[in-house]
């Protein structure tokens, strides 16, 4: 359910062909194989001598990160769901959680993370997160209180209190975060593409047309206009 | 209505560790600011953010000290790393930037009136101070958070319940923010 909204949502905001969007992003995520990644990658990254390439198969890096990992996001886990006994709540457990996934991109390739971990995934959590904090907040208007009332929500035998704001922290605020720093890192790890340029075009397409002519006059003028 | 006060911080002089915190902070801002390489101002910067984390632990603001350990040493840094991946590195022959004397100047100007306040500023958890001795805010919250919304963290139960339509706000800024990096890197799916 909230892939739909999702999809509507982003289309109303991001894209001027709404039509299309929607059959383009499922393309996206399905047409994201690891060898087309592969490639595009290393034909863009070769092509700067003094950037080594940002991915090393590290046997330091590798097994310290299969060690520190769990422990990393047991303790995203703890910061969120103890956020209320405890100094922490969504926001910091978030945080950790999502640098978790950072750690293992680090570790593992950015490309394979990014396979690993669908953008439905990233997607289901920023939205879900928020319609979660915006439906809680909304509840105790619907039976008649003010906004985020927590004392009105229908909760069973729990403390409604005590768990409406347990939900905002663990349902609400720590998806979002998570949700949308995983996203900002896939972005950026991705980057800018001026060839494309327009909205709604596949971005299969854009990186394949870089990978075939673009990259070295595009990084030569990116360079020349840096210095 | 104030109930007497629970024995508050009172940290009568700057223990060395603080010191060399302080001292630490500076050095990696001087640092951060005056670098030519920008990979060696982003880790810098880093460190900077490790060592304000444990300068508010040691002030006492965990949750603060948690956020810009995880947001500003952890996140901040690996998404400029990765930005900075993407641009060409430059060799310098110097490792710092020459300093820009106006600006110096002006900022130097503006240190100097910051430093004419701070006879003003009460001492570091003095039991005076406005922020802590207030009974409407303050000790307020610190009174009636745990009977109002049976939670034991007085920053959680300002955040999510007195303050809730705040945090909510926050909320969807930072949902704002991910759907506008989507729109500015020309992108309609995150992964």
């Amino acid at each position: 359910m909230s892939d739909v909204v999702d999809d509507t949502d982003m289309t109303d905001t991001a894209s001027d062909t709404a039509e299309d969007s929607e059959v383009n992003a499922s393309l996206d995520a399905e047409s994201d194989l690891p060898p087309h990644r592969a490639v595009s990658r290393s034909g863009r990254l070769d092509s700067e001598e003094r950037q080594g390439t940002p991915y090393t198969e590290s046997q330091v890096i590798m097994p310290t990160v299969k060690i520190v990992a769990p422990i990393a996001f047991t303790f995203g886990l703890f910061i969120t769901f103890h956020g209320s006994g405890s100094p922490g709540g969504g926001f910091q457990g978030g945080a950790i959680m999502a640098a978790v996934v950072f750690m293992i991109a680090f570790a593992f390739g950015i490309e394979s993370t990014r396979d690993w971990l669908a953008n439905t995934v990233v997607v289901a959590l920023a939205v879900g997160g928020a319609l979660v904090f915006a439906g809680i907040g909304l509840v105790p208007v619907a039976l008649g209180g003010a906004f985020l009332q927590y004392d009105l929500l229908p909760i069973p035998i729990l403390d409604p209190v005590k768990y409406g704001m347990e939900g905002v922290e663990i349902l609400g605020i720590a998806p979002i975060v998570a949700g949308v720093l995983m996203g900002l890192f896939f972005l950026l790890a991705r980057g800018f593409n001026s060839v494309g340029g327009g909205l709604g075009d596949g971005s299969l397409d854009e990186d394949e047309s870089i990978d075939e002519s673009g990259p070295l006059e595009e990084d030569a003028a990116d360079a020349g206009g840096d210095r | 209505m104030t109930a007497p006060l629970p024995a508050s911080p009172v940290v009568a002089q700057v223990t060395a560790i603080e010191a060399s915190l302080l001292a630490f902070v500076v050095l990696t801002a001087l640092a951060t600011a005056l670098a030519r390489d920008v990979l060696a101002a982003v880790i810098v910067f880093g460190a900077y953010s490790l060592g304000m984390a444990a300068l508010y632990t040691f002030y006492r603001a965990p949750d603060v000290a948690l956020t810009e350990a995880a947001i500003s040493a952890g996140v901040t840094t690996v998404l400029l790393l990765l930005t900075l991946a993407k641009t060409t590195r430059i060799d310098h022959e110097t490792a710092f930037e020459s300093v820009n004397l106006p600006a110096a100047g002006a900022a130097g100007f503006l240190f100097a009136g910051l430093l004419l306040t701070m006879s003003d500023i009460p001492a570091i958890g003095s039991p005076d101070a406005p922020v802590w001795s207030n009974p409407d805010v303050t000790q307020w919250y610190l009174a009636e958070s745990y009977a109002q919304t049976h939670v034991e963290n007085t920053v959680m139960a300002v955040l999510a319940a007195f303050r809730g339509f705040d945090t909510f706000g926050e909320a969807v800024v930072v949902f704002a923010g991910g759907i506008a990096a989507l729109i500015v890197l020309h992108r309609e799916v995150f992964a």
